[in-house]
């Protein structure tokens, strides 16, 4: 691993009596995309506003660049998008743009030359001159990640980039995220799509309900989960009557069902074999049945327990 | 600092361009220009002299001299100036009730101006003894017009009182000679030209646009923080700037219009009242007309006091309309938060009204002490009398530091409320922001 471009240590902040977020520590290394997951509440957002300072941890210390410098005082090298999205409705797109590059230490001019290139770039081109008003919400969240971007920043921090975007303009986010990473930068970003990070990110953690519940490359985190995952997809009906088979707790140790498809643990002791053989036995029609390699979504649940997806009521008001 | 400029510039960019902005700016001087102008030419219009009928049921001279009294009036002092009467005058001894009915129907007529008469001013003996005169007419609501009557009746009575009792005519005219006070302003120890009535309306115009300008650029900081709260952009500013260069940015931005739009408008008020003459000629009014123009000169001296008791002012109440705005969600929330606020500058304003009397008694002078108080108040005082100059130092001395004290107050606020969203926090947890943040 290269050397840490942030690092929270034991990063604890409460809210009027809960905790939103205890105890949390955490490496990005320099370089590639990093996925903070979680579900809804779960204190993501929390923890990036810590490490922007635009909240104080109660405990804890927030490193940036190895430096000693607090996340507004780095602003200049890093882009954040936040959860909350805004914009000036009356200025005009590339006003708006240009005054966003000079709060991040840019010039004026070479401000305003980058936002066209980023216009022309994801086709906002014909609005530069527009007021932001009239832009649809697709657009203006375009705009907004060009906001993040304009002035080079080194780590991009990018909180629930993806959401509300349709497929099509989600694509082309996707794409520029991960060329970012390719030339070099660092980005993390926080999702509550498990299938989203697994295709993006080279390193995750997952938290719930404010503490860490994994941390490390994707590959290690499935590599250490070990082979003993079987994916099954079913013929017409056979969801139903492999139901009983995969209650059985000497086979199944967790399950992921999702109706006409399901990721299943194997119970220690169980082998692939044994679950096969129970499976034909009752009848299941099968299309697939395969040894894989867990996904994202399954670690997530079998570490954490398909309870820790709902937060509890106190905690998801400060998400 | 570059970057405040940056925040400095996008306020004051994104005002001067609105449309509010340009309108107001605009509609400012013309209505100055109105104001000034429209009083005279509305005066020099009404050239039409009043037809009177005096009703003479009085014995001796009493109905000569009224009718000579009213028929020498001139409307202003030219030589060509209108006489403002046309008097008849009937002698109806005895018959005093059936002349006034038979003339009654003549009155006031609106469509029949050749016929039409003004009024019927009845002389009766009794009149001279108890004082009271009867007029009867249409323009008996114009206070102007009924003071005018009364002075030259007044006159005309004394005379004839003076007479009945056997003093000499030539004697009672000379005593009975209008007196006319001419005021002039003297500050300084200097004579400044200027007449009491124009310092009074000078003092009066200032305080009320000091007020105004208070509330108005005071408010529009107070809702640009809301509204980057509302609209979510808080948090992307939050992350690059910090709460000081936000706060400092936007009150010093919108500040700036503010001075914008007063330098403006005062620069066209002494632009028309150094013009008036060429003004009045423009409108085909005597030079003389001019005077009477209600814009008083401004001197370079009160200009200052003016301008920097007005910013130093504008930026203790507009950062505590920011740090109102930045505790509120809401407009109706911030609304009644506010009022604490606005009531300091209502306070401020209508404390002129005491002020104008006295401008150098100690409820003047405690005022000028006061920072919530002393930047409408001092400009004001200054304006009517003068001021020795460590007292105008020492009253802007505290007004810093009285800014100084609340920038800190409102920027603790500012600096955990513009990130707050739920609940509006109550007093208690406020105090609490500002203690610990």
């Amino acid at each position: 691993m290269n050397e840490p471009i942030l690092k929270l240590d034991r990063v604890t902040k409460r809210f009027s009596g809960h905790v939103a977020v205890r105890e949390l520590s955490l490496e990005v290394p320099k370089g590639g995309i990093f996925g903070l997951l979680g579900p809804n509440g779960a204190g993501k957002t929390t923890t990036l506003r810590m490490i922007m300072n635009i909240i104080v941890p109660d405990e804890g210390k927030v490193v940036l660049f190895e430096g000693r410098k607090s996340g507004r005082g780095y602003s200049d090298r890093i882009g954040f998008l936040p959860e909350e999205r805004g914009l000036y409705k009356k200025m005009k797109v590339v006003d708006h743009l240009a005054f966003l590059g000079e709060t991040k230490g840019m010039k004026r001019k070479v401000a305003v030359h980058k936002a066209k290139e980023w216009l022309e770039r994801l086709g906002l081109h014909d609005w530069t001159a527009k007021k932001v008003e009239d832009l649809s919400k697709g657009m203006q969240q375009k705009v907004q990640f060009i906001g993040t971007l304009l002035h080079d920043p080194e780590l991009v921090i990018l909180d629930e980039p993806f959401s509300g975007l349709d497929p099509v303009n989600s694509e082309v986010m996707e794409g520029v995220v991960v060329e970012i990473a390719r030339s070099g930068r660092t980005v993390m970003f926080s999702t509550h799509n498990m299938e989203q990070a697994e295709k993006m990110c080279d390193r995750v953690v997952i938290i719930a309900r404010g503490t860490k519940a994994l941390d490390g490359s994707l590959s290690e985190v499935k590599e250490g989960y070990g082979k003993r995952n079987i994916a099954l997809t079913f013929g017409s009906g056979g969801g139903g009557k492999a139901a009983r088979v995969l209650q059985d707790r000497t086979l199944v140790s967790t399950l992921n069902d999702s109706g006409s498809s399901a990721e299943l643990e194997l119970a220690p002791g169980a082998s692939s074999q044994k679950l096969l053989r129970s499976l034909v036995d009752a009848g299941v029609e099968l299309l697939r049945f395969e040894v894989v390699n867990p996904s994202l979504r399954s670690i997530f649940i079998a570490k954490v327990g398909a309870e820790a997806a709902t937060p509890v009521a106190s905690e998801a008001r400060n998400a | 600092m570059h970057k405040l400029w940056a925040v400095i510039r996008r306020e004051f960019q994104t005002r001067v361009q609105s449309k509010a902005f340009v309108i107001s700016t605009i509609l400012g001087p013309l209505l100055m220009g109105f104001l000034m102008v429209m009083p005279i030419l509305m005066a020099s219009r009404e050239t039409r002299s009043k037809r009177v009928v005096v009703i003479d049921g009085a014995g001796g001279n009493f109905g000569q001299s009224l009718e000579r009294e009213l028929s020498e009036a001139r409307r202003g002092n030219g030589p060509d100036a209108q006489p403002r009467y046309e008097v008849i005058r009937i002698p109806a001894q005895g018959r005093v009730k059936a002349v006034q009915d038979s003339l009654v129907p003549l009155t006031g007529l609106a469509r029949d101006t050749v016929h039409r008469l003004d009024g019927l001013l009845i002389a009766t003996d009794s009149a001279v003894e108890t004082g009271v005169v009867k007029y009867l007419g249409d323009n008996v609501g114009s206070p102007s017009d009924m003071g005018m009557l009364e002075n030259f009746t007044q006159n005309v009575i004394l005379t004839e009182r003076l007479q009945r009792r056997g003093v000499d005519p030539v004697v009672v005219r000379e005593a009975s000679g209008r007196i006319n006070l001419v005021t002039s302003k003297i500050s300084e120890g200097r004579l400044t030209g200027e007449s009491g009535a124009a310092s009074f309306a000078l003092a009066y115009a200032m305080a009320f646009i000091l007020y105004l300008a208070l509330l108005i650029y005071g408010i529009q900081v107070m809702t640009s923080v809301l509204e980057e709260k509302s609209n979510r952009i808080m948090e992307v500013l939050a992350s690059s700037l910090t709460p000081f260069q936000l706060m400092a940015g936007k009150v010093v931005g919108v500040g700036a219009v503010g001075l914008l739009q007063l330098g403006i408008w005062v620069g066209t008020a002494m632009f028309l009242s150094h013009n008036a003459v060429a003004i009045a000629g423009f409108f085909h009014m005597p030079p003389e007309s001019a005077a009477q123009m209600p814009l008083p000169a401004i001197s370079v001296d009160l200009l200052i006091v003016f301008l920097s008791f007005f910013t130093v002012g504008f930026f203790l109440f507009a950062a505590a309309y920011a740090a109102v705005g930045a505790m509120c969600n809401t407009m109706q929330e911030a609304q009644q938060y506010s009022t604490a606020v606005t009531l300091l500058v209502a306070v401020s304003f209508f404390s002129i009204f005491s002020l104008l009397n006295d401008p150098n008694g100690s409820l003047a002078r405690v005022f000028s002490l006061i920072p919530f108080f002393a930047p409408i108040v001092m400009p004001v005082r200054y304006s009517l009398t003068s001021i020795p100059l460590y007292e105008v130092a020492l009253s802007f001395a505290i007004t810093v530091l009285g800014l100084l004290g609340v920038a800190w107050i409102a920027g603790r606020i500012y600096r955990v409320g513009i990130l707050m969203y739920g609940k509006k926090p109550s007093l208690k947890e406020v105090f609490h922001w500002v203690r610990t943040s």
